[in-house]
């Protein structure tokens, strides 16, 4: 048996956190599943929980200053379903689990679970999103690519919560997205890819893409997204094989129930070697 | 009934289950109901040296071998006894079972399940076939891990080697597939006056009675079985209901309150039986035209830690190894091999669809070898009626396949399609030729089961059907009703089937084998036959028949000579898939079937068959990855062991052809495993055509496709 809070307001929330370390809990789809036991038996929680997916004042999409901010306990369904969202983030939450599990899952849970193969986060972190953190010491910003340091692990302190998520809106960027899940629907990832770029005059004026699933982290390679920076198209259809292998040598998958090391090195370049295709008009 | 049989009515127990108001065995209450929770042995093999209890509260036992009662055995009566109902010292697999806690709380049962510590020696066991016939560990079964081995001899074939312009060897492999029956496994038992009563989610119910029979030292009659609406088996509901009810069955003896064991779908994943892996090797001799002229086969199947059912399922993968070929000169060898795994089991199929995967696969290879296009040339080796089997038996029946196929090849398109996507386009179609023996192999019906049906006719003009042959969800209730009210020439509603209990009806024999409507189905129309000569519908009467060999069928049971089954049902399955040349995932385009199945009882839920066998075949052959690490399964929950969603296949192109069998009901035959057999191969057959390569096992994963494609 655990302690369960239940807090009337973020406030609460975060008097709760603070003073018992509880652990967030937002839509429990992750949670629930990981510790449940058997029939007629309380899940198996190892530590007290804070209850927050059912707090209004954190389910909200609006803009401000050039940027989408996503109050953190909105629903993946309402995120998906909103006109704001952008197509990145829908692709790649339409492609999440099944619609009873997006109506329950929030981004800060998908974010909290630290997952390497978190679809949202990939999304995210190829569209350079932030996190606001909220604690009783007051608020902070980070990059989401900072946030997250290790499978399961990320940097949110004993007191803190997840409260908002800020993605910048880039105009005239085009997005490619591709999932490889263990089966087409319903699925988890075997690894994910998400990319997100401009191009002026021929020439490619920012990119980033992110690889789910195939390192500890959703990992970015930033050395090569500033290299292909300011290239001319024609340039990166040339450097395309080169570029494919920088990726393949940055990555370090592992095999797990799911897939293997080997596959996902193979076919995470690949999806690369697909992403710069459809950025130069190649192949 | 003035429609013809086949015609669709609607299924007797669909609103009841579409509704949500069927009661499955966790639904059904009971009153003082004790739950159990089976303590298992956790490690791949070894010893158990110590087994420490935490302190039992009032009203929890611990159930063990110590409380087998006076004059029982600790053995579960299957085909062998070789499985103990509770492991004492030897381990053999990660999952057997120690004892049962029993007690009123499921949440003190939990947590008294986690405090329990089992100590052992750990010995070195084998997970593949490989390592149990290099005897890993030591060998644990007789002096090679071999439970069983046969050989079969069809003409001359070491004469046909010796003169073979040339010879093709192969290895086909398949792996581990998990049921995944919507209902896992669960059965209550109550204890009173001397008798013990089961409410089981089953396929057989007089099987259980046989099996816990020793262990309590009862008399048959003293046990009784009820069947509960049951969802779903495939084969998983045939043996492994024995073992829970035999742990079961010596808990309620001595603690004398009705008692429940439910699993969860991960506890079932983990420890229930799994269809056999397998490895076939092939030596195919040819001539100078290309022409097979002897084939040389030897099958393995991994059975696990104890034998179950092994043997036959052996034989039947043996039986199909051939698959519809009728080759001049076959030496087929056959072993079960004993390894450290969940004893493998029954599953749709049992052992078919093993050898008609390698045999399709074999063949389409050695085309590709000789230059020469698939279907043309596995056309040319058809059975034909009259022709030999491998257990030099005859085809009795008309072969229609020739004439299928020039359906099914012009519904897919396979001609001009194979002629668009060249090999190695990353586009191809796959086809494959299946047949299904119907009813058990051999004399089995006769010697084994012979079975009986009995018919009620009741005052107020009603029938009862009864009979041991279970709804499992396949629609059977529906089509054993249809059977007996088109032959009494009466309405389907005036006919009634419950869920059997072994004290009301007669052994029909177990729901297996596809002979529950082309066996049962014969004596149930033949049983309404003879109630149509004697009962006006307005007394009682009853009539019961038995089981009656088709006289022209000849088998040897010692030598495995003669004909393996009476009568085969057919079928073709084409498919169109498209590789993903970054990913290497592979998109269905389309499945295009044709059975030949006798006559459709219902074509509705012969459909419905197609659909499902089908769908769990290209499951089977793409996505089913079932791994053993250190003897446990690593994918043992439904996020990770893979399943078919409906959008991962498109919709099933599904027709049938008539071809009445005299000795079924209407003419019909074996239908439920046949659908089952053949799409792993056309699925395999189309993505090697795909990626230029051949494909030498399932599951057909992107990995897989990877590899096959990196050694360019």
């Amino acid at each position: 048996m655990v302690d369960v809070y239940h807090p009337k307001t973020l406030e609460e929330a975060l008097q709760f956190r603070s003073s018992t370390g509880a652990v967030p809990f937002s839509g429990g789809t992750d949670i629930m599943v990981r510790y449940r036991t058997s029939h007629g038996v309380l899940p198996d929680l190892p530590w007290p929980i804070v209850l927050l997916g059912h707090l209004k004042e954190l389910q909200y999409l609006r803009l401000r200053k050039g940027s989408l901010c996503i109050g953190a306990e909105t629903t993946l369904t309402d995120v998906m379903d909103h006109e704001l969202t952008p197509p990145l983030l829908k692709q790649a939450i339409g492609l999440m689990a099944a619609p009873a599990l997006r109506n329950l899952g929030t981004l800060a849970g998908n974010i909290g679970n630290a997952s390497p193969a978190g679809d949202a986060v990939c999304a995210l972190i190829a569209l350079d999103a932030s996190i606001e953190l909220a604690s009783p010491r007051g608020r902070r910003v980070v990059s989401l690519d900072l946030f997250i340091v290790g499978p399961g692990r990320t940097i949110l302190a004993e007191d803190e919560l997840i409260t908002e998520i800020i993605v910048p809106i880039g105009e005239g960027h085009i997005s490619w997205y591709k999932k490889v899940g263990t089966r087409r629907a319903n699925a988890l990832s075997k690894l994910s890819v998400s990319a997100d770029w401009a191009v002026d005059d021929n020439v490619l004026t920012h990119v980033r893409i992110a690889l789910g699933a195939v390192a500890p982290v959703v990992l970015r390679c930033r050395d090569i997204e500033d290299d292909m920076t300011g290239m001319k198209l024609p340039e990166i259809a040339l450097q395309r094989e080169d570029l494919m292998n920088r990726y393949k040598c940055s990555i370090t998958p592992i095999d797990d129930q799911r897939s293997s090391a080997a596959y996902r090195k193979q076919a995470a370049s690949n999806l690369v070697g697909a992403v710069l295709d459809e950025m130069t008009g190649g192949r | 009934m003035k429609e013809r049989i086949s015609s669709p009515v609607r299924r007797v127990d669909a609103y009841e289950k579409a509704g949500g108001y069927a009661r499955y065995i966790a639904d059904i209450p009971f009153d003082h109901l004790l739950y159990g929770k089976l303590v298992r042995t956790s490690i791949q093999r070894g010893r158990i040296t110590g087994i420490a209890l935490p302190d039992l509260p009032e009203g929890y036992r611990f159930i063990s071998e110590g409380d087998i009662p006076p004059g029982g055995v600790n053995q579960i009566n299957m085909i062998t006894s070789d499985w103990p109902v509770f492991t004492t010292g030897e381990v053999r697999f990660c999952g057997q079972t120690i004892g049962l806690l029993v007690g009123p709380d499921r949440q003190v049962l939990h947590e008294l399940h986690k405090a329990v510590a089992v100590t052992y020696d750990i010995e070195e066991g084998s997970s593949t076939i490989e390592e149990g016939l290099a005897c890993r560990g030591g060998a644990f079964v007789g002096e090679d891990n071999i439970y069983v081995e046969h050989r079969l001899k069809k003409g001359d074939p070491d004469a046909a080697f010796s003169q073979a312009d040339r010879i093709i060897e192969d290895v086909i492999e398949t792996g581990f597939q998990e049921h995944v029956y919507m209902e896992p496994q669960g059965i209550t038992v109550e204890y009173s006056n001397g008798q013990l009563v089961f409410h089981a989610s089953c396929q057989c119910p007089f099987y259980i009675r046989k099996a816990v029979a020793p262990s309590v030292a009862m008399n048959l009659e003293d046990i009784i079985v009820h069947q509960v609406t049951t969802g779903g088996a495939f084969g998983g509901k045939e043996h492994f209901p024995d073992i829970i009810a035999s742990a079961l069955a010596v808990a309620a003896v001595a603690i004398q309150q009705p008692i429940q064991v439910v699993f969860e779908r991960r506890e079932d994943i983990s420890y229930t039986p799994k269809r056999h892996p397998s490895q076939i090797i092939f030596r195919t001799a040819l001539d100078r035209n290309n022409r097979i002229i002897a084939m040389d086969v030897d099958a393995r199947i991994n059975a696990g830690a104890y034998q179950s059912c092994s043997a036959v399922v052996l034989q039947r993968t043996m039986f199909s190894a051939n698959s519809v070929y009728d080759l001049p000169n076959v030496s087929i060898r056959g072993r079960a091999v004993a390894t450290n795994t969940v004893p493998s089991d029954a599953f749709r199929g049992f052992g078919a669809p093993q050898g008609i995967f390698a045999a399709e696969m074999h063949m389409s290879h050695v085309a590709r070898l000789v230059g020469e296009e698939e279907s043309e040339f596995k056309r040319r080796c058809f059975l034909k009626q009259g022709g030999r089997t491998v257990t030099n038996g005859t085809i009795h029946e008309q072969v229609l396949l020739e004439q299928m196929w020039q359906d099914i090849s012009l519904e897919s398109g396979y001609y001009e399609k194979l002629k668009s996507n060249p090999s190695g386009s990353f586009r191809g179609i796959g086809v494959s030729y299946y047949l299904h023996g119907g009813g058990f192999t051999g004399n089995g019906e006769q010697a084994l089961i012979d079975s009986h049906v009995r018919l009620k006719g009741m005052k107020d003009g009603r029938v009862e059907l009864l009979l041991s042959t279970v709804e499992m969800g396949q629609g059977l209730a529906t089509t054993y009703r249809k059977i007996v009210a088109s032959a009494l020439g009466i309405d389907i509603s005036r006919t009634i089937f419950l869920d059997p209990s072994t004290n009301r009806v007669p052994d029909s024999g177990p729901t297996v084998a596809s002979r529950s409507i082309m066996v049962v189905g014969r004596l149930l129309q033949r049983a309404a036959l003879q109630l149509k000569t004697c009962w006006d519908g307005t007394r009682e009467e009853t009539v019961e028949i038995g089981y009656e060999h088709p006289p022209w069928v000849e088998w040897n049971q010692e030598t495995l000579q003669g004909d393996a089954y009476p009568a085969y049902s057919w079928g073709i399955c084409v498919t169109e898939v498209e590789v993903d040349r970054a990913s290497f995932e592979v998109e269905t385009k389309g499945v295009w079937t044709i059975h030949e199945v006798g006559r459709a009882i219902d074509e509705q839920i012969v459909h419905g068959q197609v659909n499902g066998g089908v769908i769990q075949a290209l499951g089977y052959a793409s996505l089913e990855k079932l791994e053993l690490k250190e003897g446990r399964f690593y994918q043992n929950t439904l996020a990770d062991y893979m399943i078919p969603t409906s959008l991962d296949f498109p919709p099933v192109y599904s027709k049938l052809v008539e071809n009445p069998y005299e000795y079924g009901p209407f003419g019909a035959k074996g239908l439920g495993e046949l659908v089952f057999d053949g799409a792993a191969a056309s699925f395999a057959a189309a993505v090697q055509h795909a990626i230029g390569r051949p494909v030498g096992r399932i599951p057909v994963t992107p990995e897989y496709i990877m590899e096959l494609m990196s050694d360019e």
